[in-house]
């Protein structure tokens, strides 16, 4: 009965780790750190259940993926299908759908969190500056999500989205066109909407939300009121 | 004096599992597999191959235009996930399963001598679908064909 419980279970395959990677002490300090009281509030938590939304939008919109067709004869198509043909499709793409607009919410709320509690001030200028580029990018998220159903809805809420652009005095027109894939909206601007969608936005949510989540732990979470 | 042990504590290595402590760990382990459970099932269900181009219960379903099959040729298509041979004769189209009732191989038309062919024992089912030649001992089973504006639905097969 000796070494067989098991928290010695656990320590052993911990030993295995820290001998071979040296990583239990920074470990243990990035994943043990004590939350301050004053931070044990609910309004503490918005920030962390908008990074829990872009986790579900990230598996919900790579299952979207395995059967979503960002052609413009097939989008629709592909869209129908996962509705009614794929099992729990509805229920995937609901998820993904609702998960953005409460994404976006919680974004806005974790920021008046943030300017309530002064927490953007020094030193914690250039944190606020990465959650407002992470704002930014699960803005552009939805907007480019928008259009993916490729039915009515999409495509007059893109026109109207993408119109706003080209009033910009002088280099409108050109950003419109550079945005659109050309001046109308057309399966062109399907695939980079999709592209953008899909691959660009992703990598760069994800190194801002490093440099948000190194520099939070570096200075900790702000002082009480 | 006999030590005190806290439930919510790990155990001493060779004590017995306390009432409380079975509890924790039956609730713990019950929440963990519900919701591994709720979340994989969705998924894994998810990623299971839909079916494909089939009416619910077996109804008719859309398999092409009557431009893609003029008269003279067959074409094996998939209704509700069953291969039906669907032919353009002089007759009208017909459409009969694909499954050869010798062994099960995908029939296809042979156009220069217009008779259904097996490729495995070289067995012909006429247009109709009656055995001419070759091992099979019976007719091929023969599916109900719609054509309205153009387009070629076939009725039944397997949902």
């Amino acid at each position: 009965m000796e070494m067989t419980s098991e928290r010695n279970w656990r320590t052993r395959v911990g030993d295995w780790f820290d001998e071979r990677f040296d990583v239990r002490i920074p470990l243990e300090a990035f994943l043990k750190k004590p939350v301050p009281k004053h931070a044990i509030r609910w309004y503490f938590c918005l920030g962390g259940i908008t990074f829990a939304l872009f986790l579900i939008q990230g598996v919900t919109g790579i299952l979207l993926s395995l059967y979503y067709r960002p052609t413009p004869g097939e989008a629709y198509e592909s869209i129908l299908f996962i509705m009614n043909n794929v099992r729990f499709g509805w229920l995937i793409r609901s998820i993904h759908s609702w998960s953005s607009t409460l994404m976006i919410a919680f974004c806005v709320a974790h920021m008046l969190r943030v300017f309530i509690t002064g927490s953007y001030k020094n030193p914690r200028e250039l944190n606020w500056v990465a959650g407002m580029f992470l704002l930014l990018l699960t803005l552009a998220f939805g907007f480019t999500g928008y259009l993916l159903p490729w039915d009515q809805k999409a495509l007059w809420g893109s026109t109207v989205g993408s119109e706003i652009v080209g009033i910009i005095p002088g280099i409108g027109g050109w950003l419109l066109g550079l945005l659109r894939g050309g001046m109308e909206i057309t399966g062109l601007t399907l695939t980079r909407f999709y592209g953008i969608h899909m691959l660009v936005l992703p990598v760069l949510v994800f190194i801002f939300l490093a440099i948000h989540f190194v520099i939070i732990r570096r200075q900790g979470i702000s002082g009480p009121l | 004096m006999e030590e005190p042990v806290n439930p919510m504590h790990d155990r001493e290595v060779g004590q017995p599992v306390s009432r409380r402590g079975l509890f924790k760990y039956v609730l713990l382990a019950f929440s963990a597999l519900a919701t591994a459970g709720g979340v994989l099932t969705p998924i894994i269900a998810y990623l299971w191959p839909p079916k494909q181009a089939s009416a619910a219960g077996g109804g008719r379903v859309q398999i092409a235009a009557t431009e893609d099959l003029p008269e003279g040729t067959g074409e094996v298509y998939s209704v509700n996930n069953k291969p039906v041979l669907v032919i353009h004769t002089a007759e009208g189209y017909r459409a009969l399963s694909a499954i050869c009732t010798h062994l099960g191989c995908i029939l296809f038309w042979n156009e220069q001598r217009e008779v259904i062919a097996c490729p495995c024992h070289e067995a012909y089912f006429s247009t109709n679908g009656a055995v001419i030649s070759g091992p099979p001992t019976s007719a091929l089973e023969e599916y109900r064909l719609v054509v309205e504006d153009g387009e070629i639905y076939v009725e039944g097969g397997e949902a």
